[in-house]
């Protein structure tokens, strides 16, 4: 029997507001251990916590980036457990209230993944295990999350990791996060089925707990479904349970099954008082949005003709795309400048991080102008690229290295001439050509473009050749 | 029923001495404070407003940074520390 993979996704992700949810410590990753704490982050008895605003901002940021509903009245809870990441014995959540109703994530094969919440939260701390105790800092404590909760709408890995990318993406854009799953800024819980092929009902669920890869998410969902799979097909039953994934061993381990599961007994907070939204301050904060990865892809593959694939990596990254719609601005052919950024400049930003910081000598407005050129007609496109590598090196404008002399192409008249000294000057390429060796022609335009000094049409140049040798 | 074991239990998880001859008034009273709860539980409270009866909401903080503690006096009450850290000892 064939199974199909059912996942949802838990993600936490960390805002990346100045201080923390409820006091005025800083969130600042790292530093000397327990030293961005105070009494209210570290949970002494008589302090009184007090709401961060720009928490509540970022978070329907989040929510409108995700199609979600805003909800206009919001509570916290306590979640109550004893557990030395959390000195007050209960995490402030959201539970009974949520900022945050439904929404989706679109993925590029049109399915949608629904999402059933988004809530604010406190982070815990950190616990150090060593030499058989655990060491706490605290500095993480009370660092504002929002935690992203999916339906069981994801059916693959390619899936899961599409969602994970694309919320990472998005996220980024609109600021409220660098999303670093690497530095824990991003972190994933994951609820795994299987189900026989065209079944409707869902198998019994495991969860993977606080996966921080997304490399490691694939292995361990692979994992988790082969097991699934294997234990159902020999006659097994699969036990709703919390696992732990091993990146050593690439296998996944029980933390707790269900029957010593977590009884939170979550209540409303007490100290803390409701949250209002107003649908001014929703559409105030809509309005504050910039263009979102997913409407930009549309608006460069639908209007600008960019091909899908290209649009993908010029949306990858915000700075990209902005640098290409700078660039792009009151020129003919966006085209030519998506293959700019995607070639030469693409070949000097190799490394993802390169990327996302995309921090290259040309500026927008550089490349601006060397396609206007381009466009006009006034230099040619082998010209144009032998600039672009000039530029960069150098971080000078496109002027600087193309004189008066260079632009106006080459008339009719003087490319046929320049075709036909080509032609006489090389009698063996000819020769070949006549010959069926295709590659002599392209010996002969070659010679045309250097007499030209790039300024002829090649495509122009390789008819006329043919034309007078044919 | 509040016993006597549960006032030594919640003593101790609580880390708090109670001399033998405190138990049984203790005892007492604890039970007193779940009668309490109880009544409260008890009144009807189904209708609207109820967990926000000062009628407060959007009480915030603006995202600016304040000094934060220095590390001595966040351990200050730690009953253990090392190397900077809330130490918890493992029982085993």
């Amino acid at each position: 029997m064939k199974y199909e993979l059912v996942a949802g996704f838990e993600t936490h992700i960390e805002l990346s507001t100045k201080t923390k949810i409820f006091c005025g410590c800083t969130t600042q990753f790292g530093g000397e251990p327990n030293t961005h704490c105070c009494p209210v982050c570290i949970g002494l008895p008589g302090t009184l916590p007090k709401l961060n605003r720009e928490v509540v901002r970022y978070a329907i940021k989040a929510g409108l980036a995700v199609h979600g509903e805003i909800a206009e009245i919001a509570k916290m809870d306590r979640k109550n457990y004893c557990y030395p990441d959390l000195a007050k014995a209960y995490q402030i959540s959201q539970l009974y209230a949520p900022l945050i109703i439904g929404g989706y994530v679109e993925l590029s094969n049109g399915r949608k993944i629904r999402l059933h919440h988004i809530h604010i939260e406190e982070d815990a701390g950190k616990l150090i295990h060593k030499h058989g105790d655990t060491y706490v800092d605290y500095n993480r404590g009370g660092v504002p999350l929002i935690e992203i909760v999916s339906e069981p709408d994801i059916r693959s890995i390619d899936e899961a990791k599409e969602y994970v990318e694309r919320l990472q993406q998005v996220m980024r854009y609109i600021g409220v996060s660098d999303c670093k799953m690497q530095e824990g800024s991003m972190r994933c819980d994951v609820n795994i089925s299987v189900r026989p092929e065209g079944s409707e009902k869902l198998g019994t669920r495991t969860e993977i707990k606080n996966m921080n890869s997304i490399n490691n998410i694939a292995k361990a969902m692979e994992y988790e479904f082969e097991r699934q799979t294997d234990l159902i097909e020999s006659g097994g039953k699969v036990v709703q349970e919390t696992l732990r994934y091993d990146d050593a061993s690439g296998t996944t381990s029980s933390m707790r099954s269900k029957e010593d599961a977590h009884d939170y007994r979550y209540f409303r907070d007490p100290d803390l008082v409701t949250i209002n939204i107003s649908r001014e301050e929703v559409e105030e904060i809509r309005a504050s949005l910039p263009e979102l990865p997913a409407e930009k892809f549309k608006r460069y593959t639908e209007e600008l003709g960019i091909p899908e694939k290209d649009a993908q990596l010029l949306t990858k990254y915000r700075k990209i795309s902005e640098f290409f719609d700078e660039a792009c601005e009151g020129v003919k052919s966006a085209k030519s400048v998506s293959n700019f950024i995607i070639g030469q400049i693409f070949r000097r930003t190799e490394t993802e991080a390169d990327k996302e910081q995309f921090d290259v000598a040309v500026k927008p407005k550089q490349l601006n102008e060397l396609v206007k050129l381009l466009d006009s007609g006034k230099i040619r496109n082998n010209l144009a690229k032998s600039t672009l590598e000039k530029m960069l090196d150098s971080g000078k404008g496109a002027l600087d290295f193309i004189s008066e002399a260079d632009m106006g192409g080459v008339d009719d008249n003087a490319l046929l001439e320049l075709c036909k000294a080509a032609v006489e000057s090389n009698p063996k390429a000819v020769e070949d050509f006549k010959n069926g060796k295709e590659k002599a022609l392209k010996a002969l335009v070659g010679n045309v473009m250097k007499n030209s000094r790039g300024k002829a049409d090649a495509v122009a140049a390789e008819a006329k050749i043919k034309e007078l040798i044919g | 029923m509040v016993t006597r074991e549960d006032v030594e239990n919640i003593a101790l998880l609580s880390k708090l001495f109670v001399p033998e001859e405190e138990l049984d008034g203790l005892t007492k009273s604890m039970q007193e404070i779940i009668d309490f709860a109880d009544a409260i539980n008890n009144a009807p409270a189904d209708g609207e407003g109820f967990d926000n009866i000062n009628n407060l909401s959007n009480v915030y903080r603006e995202d600016e940074v304040v000094p934060s503690y220095d590390c001595k006096e966040i351990l200050c009450n730690a009953p253990e520390q090392a190397e900077d850290h809330f130490l918890v000892r493992n029982r085993e």
